[in-house]
């Protein structure tokens, strides 16, 4: 039990702030990201006795993550259509609201165009482009191949890119 | 398009972060000997009303058996007769004396009597 809180406190120790961009990138919003934290490592402590090092204990705790966060956004809009709610645009309206962010309007056109690609996609482009994962790490976390990896980024990025010169020109 | 970080978090956030999060594994609370055992107490209980509903259902059947052998003749006549002023009639206890009784308040002759009584002798 001891040695379990030890390795617990560890992986707080070197993760959590690596997590929490992460999350905070997928969520778009501080105290969303802060919850579902919570979230994330009560599920790596309850799931910590079972863990028997088949994966790297670093894949096995962005997978949790990765898992939790795409949960977390279902549910989401599985509540928000309960409450006749619009589902669209939900983690977008958040960027655009958000009190601690403190980038340009370029940076945050970049956030809302990321914010608007299929949940997929976005995880793949946050995870290559803001966490800075190789695509090897990324295909053990994510369990997809290198290969559609690759592709799916490259679509994410036209897409931003596209989204990018539309906003541009409407202004 | 640039990388550079553009969001924060409230001042001081990570160092509370950590914290929060470590306390965790206290934070999770372990079930009490009640939450341990209340499923045990559960499942008695349901034990329990299953022995006292079979206990009412068989002893009433017990019961309906026992009263098959009950005597309606003595229940009847208590109900027909609550104060006993009807006498019951049972044959197989009637002696000598009380026929000759029951005759001779019914003004037999005494010819007829003595008759009787030497049928008896044979």
């Amino acid at each position: 039990m001891e040695n379990l809180q030890q390795k617990f406190d560890q992986i707080v120790h070197e993760y959590s702030e690596k997590l929490y961009w992460h999350v905070r990138r997928m969520v778009g919003s501080h105290e969303d990201a802060d919850d579902l934290l919570q979230e994330i490592f009560l599920k790596i402590w309850t799931n910590l006795p079972a863990f028997r090092g088949e994966s790297q204990l670093y894949t096995w705790i962005w997978r949790i993550a990765t898992n939790e966060t795409l949960n977390h956004l279902r549910r989401e809009k599985v509540r928000a259509a309960l409450r006749f709610q619009s589902v669209d645009g939900l983690v977008e309206r958040r960027i655009e609201g958000d009190p601690y962010f403190n980038g340009t309007a370029a940076q945050r056109e970049l956030a809302k165009a990321v914010a608007r690609l299929p949940e997929k996609q976005r995880q793949v482009f946050i995870l290559r482009w803001w966490d800075e994962l190789s695509y090897e790490d990324i295909s053990a976390i994510t369990g997809t191949s290198v290969g559609a990896l690759k592709a799916s980024y490259h679509i994410a990025r036209e897409k931003i890119e596209l989204n990018l010169s539309d906003a541009e020109v409407s202004k | 398009m640039t990388r550079k970080n553009d969001i924060s978090t409230p001042e001081g956030y990570f160092q509370h972060l950590e914290e929060q999060l470590k306390a965790i594994p206290a934070r999770e609370v372990k079930p009490t000997v009640i939450q341990r055992i209340s499923p045990w107490i559960a499942y008695a209980a349901s034990l329990a009303v299953l022995a006292a509903v079979g206990n009412f259902i068989f002893g009433r059947a017990a019961a309906v058996e026992e009263d098959a052998g009950w005597d309606y003749v003595s229940y009847l006549s208590r109900s027909l007769d609550p104060d006993g002023q009807i006498e019951l009639m049972e044959t197989d206890t009637l002696s000598d004396e009380d026929i000759r009784s029951f005759l001779i308040a019914d003004n037999i002759s005494v010819e007829h009597l003595e008759t009787l009584d030497h049928e008896e002798d044979y």
